[in-house]
């Protein structure tokens, strides 16, 4: 029973490290409604402050 | 004149300075993530977990009981200091800060995995063979979720965010009751030891929401690597993940515990 088990967790664990290189189908990320977590979670900020240090040459 | 044309008329530098590896260091801290660089973080914050839950596993006594618990203080304020802390009506007490993840991820895998390494040992002297049982549902939870998630099968939205992460505080909120009831008598709520139906009940809840959280985990990591978000958000997904599989473990763990308890 526990060898069935052992086995049962090597190759969940396989697929675990290989399903999670993948991208999420569209069916996932194209939908309106998901969750916006860069408003929760400050990883932007940093760029806004560089980018904001930056000289613009774009055309007006 | 444009500062276009102002830029096509009188050059761009040939200063070698400006042109060689002066911008280098701008370029590599400009660095964006990728699901790639994320599994391997994660590979590498589990290696370090497993490698500090074996040294506690085979190393027990009160110098380790004294280990395991510092690993859990310092595990407990490297996952503050990058989560941050929320509490309803109040908001954000400290802000997230997910910077901090490549430091903090290391230190709270190592640390955590001397507690795991304590808890499973004592498991497994009581009820043997139930520490590869509860790593295995880990794995096959954690699989199964991910692949319901990339299939669209499982697809979070506002609101399921919110119920979980209520479900989530009412959770660890109920945690720490138990722990300074336990201070104060020596025992903590029944409902977490209790082993007829209500307890097992209660423990199966908890492994559905720690599980569910899983499914965050995936989409902060496949949402900052669409975003392309800084290289240092593959350490931050990758610490919320293996935290969520501590987490998942430690629940799991007790379920069997109690079903093999009956």
């Amino acid at each position: 029973m526990n060898t069935f088990i052992a086995v049962l967790g090597i190759l969940s664990a396989l697929l675990f490290f290989y399903l999670l290189r993948f991208k999420a189908s569209k069916k996932q990320t194209d939908r309106s409604n998901r969750p916006k977590w860069s408003k929760y979670i400050p990883y932007g900020d940093e760029e806004k402050k560089d980018k904001s240090d930056d000289a613009d040459f774009s055309d007006k | 004149m444009s500062k276009h044309q102002a830029l096509d008329t009188f050059g761009r530098s040939g200063n070698p300075i400006i042109r060689s590896s002066a911008f280098q260091e701008t370029t590599t801290s400009g660095e964006r993530m990728s699901l790639e660089g994320a599994v391997n973080k994660t590979g590498i914050l589990l290696f370090l977990t497993v490698l500090s839950a074996a040294i506690s596993w085979n190393f027990q006594g009160p110098l380790m009981s004294l280990i395991s618990s510092i690993g859990v203080l310092t595990g407990v304020i490297a996952a503050i200091s990058t989560f941050g802390f929320y509490f309803f009506f109040i908001g954000w007490i400290i802000n997230p800060r997910p910077h901090l993840a490549p430091k903090a991820g290391p230190i709270y895998a190592i640390g955590m995995g001397f507690m795991i390494g304590v808890i499973s040992q004592q498991a497994e002297a009581l009820f043997p063979g139930i520490v590869i049982q509860a790593v295995s549902l880990t794995f096959f939870v954690a699989a199964s979720l991910l692949f319901a998630y990339k299939t669209g099968i499982i697809r979070p939205t506002q609101n399921f965010v919110l119920i979980l992460f209520a479900a989530t505080l009412g959770i660890f909120l109920t945690y720490f009751f138990s722990f300074i009831f336990s201070l104060f008598t020596g025992s903590s709520f029944s409902i977490f030891t209790d082993t007829g139906w209500m307890g097992i009940g209660i423990s199966l809840l908890v492994v559905a929401i720690a599980a569910l959280n899983l499914v965050l985990d995936f989409d902060i990591i496949e949402q900052a690597n669409e975003q392309g978000a800084p290289k240092y958000m593959e350490w931050f997904g990758a610490m919320a993940l293996v935290a969520t599989l501590i987490w998942l473990y430690i629940e799991i763990l007790r379920l069997l515990m109690k079903l093999r308890s009956r």
